[in-house]
């Protein structure tokens, strides 16, 4: 702070005394006043070095005035941040001194000096921070908006959780809770900035697809099939959860499989080259053949739905090689079969 | 001695066979057949085993005692049927054929197979029903065949199963009628994929409540038990049905009356005799 100097006029000569030396001043010398307080010139001087004050600036503490290298070398602080001098606004906190944009949340680098800050575990630490961090001792969220706890199911927008009476559903303007639904409202952007949230009612009324297993929206492809909408991920084989990707898949019951699992579970499978049967399907025996597999098990003569044959071992024979078989095991298999044949 | 007798007979068809094979070689035939053809020895048909675009061979209804190592030199083949022959054992190099999935050597005289036989690399179906075999005559690879999704051993001499029958995780069908089986081993349980098990006409008391755990009642399933020496419990379920049999295996009483029987109660029960086989064909001597 530069000083005035200046003859005094308005006051008496014989009441002022020099604050530093208690001693009179003459008629005509110059004094200084410098907030009220008056010196000889040779008076005003730094309280260490007895020198007079470059440029007129001097740095008071405790209520003596210092030269700017004597105040530096005696009393200025230095920022525990960045080890530098802090001249001006000084951050007193945390039993150090800071330059105010060197005193920031250990968290997340918010600037504290005007907002206050919060002693958490010997850091300092913003308000949503310190809140975020008790709320997940506690195994809650906090909310991002007024750092609260949020009891039971948080809403989430834009990656982060809040309470759901915060905001209004963007359509019909509802308080909305955790079960708002967060729309990208313009496909293809990436930032999230762009979404909203709705309420569930104004949701389902806007069409979004709803995903049959995991029952969130599906805002990316949609897999339509079995009469619902999924996932691309989440449109799996009901055997071995392998998601189809594109691939084909096979129905029954309700159900979609993989096609080696379909084929796996209904059979479908050639006993003979045990490949899928493409075409027809020859179902005898509690197997499944192609048309042209399906044959005598001795000779290979081709059969079909009007032949003859009998059951050896769950497999079919032609009349003519039951024929060439051993008697003896001729006579078995009829007393087997009449015995089957009586029971059902 | 017939032999003698039938010798211009079996002449007389052998040209007509060596016909049929130099045509087969001149077309390039996929598929042979010579079924009932009277054939005894395949060694009198050395041109089969150079062919090497053949996939299948049917031989059944012979009178092939023999099988020459060198069908082996068929690296295309992938269907082989003997059955209905006169063979009483294998040669090794048969599983060492690299394409081979259906082997069917059924209606045969084997009392052995060779050891190292379970190498077979893709073996899908082997059927070795109506023969003399035993579990101490499998060689010691036999269950190694994890490709296999058939096994027919029906018509045997099998008095236990092995519980080594859990290797063969493929195996979707397996045949065990009509042999001297005692019991059946608990790992027959692990057989995941198992849809066809036949074990009718053994000498069986109690099944392993490991069984409930495959899939047996099913429209695509088979489970053919009848003709055993069951307990009481289990051939009243059976008369109600072979569900009754599967639901009432998972119960706690059966475990019980299960162990109980495997540990030492075998002894009160009188083992029945085997079942007489002098009359099988699989018996006769050549």
């Amino acid at each position: 702070m530069p000083p005035i100097t200046q003859v005094p006029t308005s006051m008496s000569l014989e009441t002022m005394t020099c604050t530093r030396c208690d001693e009179g001043f003459e008629p005509q010398e110059k004094i200084v006043n410098s907030n009220g307080q008056l010196w000889h010139i040779q008076c005003f001087v730094c309280a260490q070095c007895f020198r007079t004050f470059q440029d007129g600036i001097f740095y008071e503490f405790e209520g003596r005035k210092y030269c700017e290298k004597d105040f530096r070398v005696l009393f200025a602080p230095y920022c525990s941040k960045c080890g530098e001098i802090v001249i001006g606004r000084v951050i007193k906190a945390m039993q150090a001194s800071w330059h105010p944009e060197c005193f920031r949340c250990q968290l997340c680098a918010k600037e504290l000096a005007d907002s206050g800050f919060i002693r958490n575990n010997n850091r300092a630490l913003c308000h949503g921070c310190n809140a975020n961090i008790k709320a997940s001792e506690i195994g809650k969220y906090s909310c991002q908006k007024c750092h609260g706890i949020i009891d039971g199911a948080p809403l989430r927008f834009r990656g982060e959780v809040y309470h759901g009476y915060h905001f209004n559903c963007t359509s019909c303007g509802v308080e909305l809770d955790s079960t708002a639904r967060e729309i990208k409202s313009r496909t293809g952007f990436a930032a999230n900035d762009m979404n909203e949230l709705y309420c569930l009612k104004c949701h389902d009324r806007m069409g979004v697809p709803i995903c049959g297993a995991c029952r969130r929206p599906i805002e990316e492809r949609v897999v339509t099939a079995l009469g619902k909408h999924w996932h691309v991920e989440h449109f799996v084989c009901a055997k071995c959860e392998k998601p189809f990707l594109g691939h084909r898949h096979y129905e029954k019951r309700g159900l979609a499989y993989c096609e080696t699992h379909y084929h796996q579970l209904f059979g479908n499978l050639c006993f003979v080259c045990n490949q899928v049967v493409s075409g027809d399907v020859f179902t005898a025996l509690n197997k499944a053949w192609c048309v042209h597999h399906f044959s005598c098990d001795m000779c290979n003569t081709n059969l079909d739905l009007k032949s003859k044959f009998y059951e050896y071992d769950e497999k079919p024979v032609c009349k003519k090689c039951y024929e060439r078989m051993p008697s003896e095991l001729r006579k078995r298999l009829r007393v087997a079969h009449e015995n089957t044949m009586r029971k059902n | 001695m017939s032999q003698v007798q039938c010798l211009p007979v079996a002449g007389k068809n052998m040209s007509k066979v060596k016909k049929y094979l130099e045509d087969a070689r001149d077309n390039e035939t996929r598929e042979l057949e010579l079924i009932d053809k009277n054939i005894s020895s395949l060694d009198e048909l050395p041109n089969i085993f150079s062919l090497p675009f053949v996939t299948r061979i049917t031989l059944s209804h012979n009178k092939i005692s023999v099988l020459p190592p060198a069908i082996a030199n068929l690296n295309n083949l992938e269907i082989l049927n003997l059955s209905n022959n006169h063979l009483e054992e294998l040669p090794l190099s048969l599983s060492s054929m690299p394409k081979l999935r259906i082997l069917n050597c059924s209606i045969n005289r084997l009392s052995t197979l060779p050891r190292g036989f379970g190498a077979f690399p893709v073996l899908e179906v082997l059927d070795l029903s109506y023969n003399n075999l035993n579990e101490r005559e499998l060689p010691g690879n036999f269950f190694k065949l994890e490709t296999l999704r058939a096994l027919y051993l029906g018509d045997n001499d099998f008095e236990y199963l092995p519980p080594e029958i859990k290797f063969m995780r493929n195996l979707q069908i397996l045949g065990l009628r009509d042999n001297d089986l005692l019991e059946l081993p608990r790992e027959i349980g692990e057989l995941g994929r198992l849809r066809e098990l036949h074990i009718q006409n053994n000498r069986l008391t109690v099944i392993p409540p490991e069984i409930a755990n495959l899939d047996l009642y099913s429209n695509k399933s088979v489970f053919k038990m009848e003709e055993n020496p069951w307990v009481q419990p289990i051939s009243e379920q059976y008369l109600l049905g072979i569900s009754h049999v599967l639901e009432y295996i998972k119960t706690e009483a059966y475990r019980i009356l299960y162990n109980r029987h495997v540990t030492g109660g075998k002894s009160a029960v009188p083992i029945p005799p085997r079942a007489d086989k002098s009359k099988k064909a699989s018996r006769a001597r050549s």
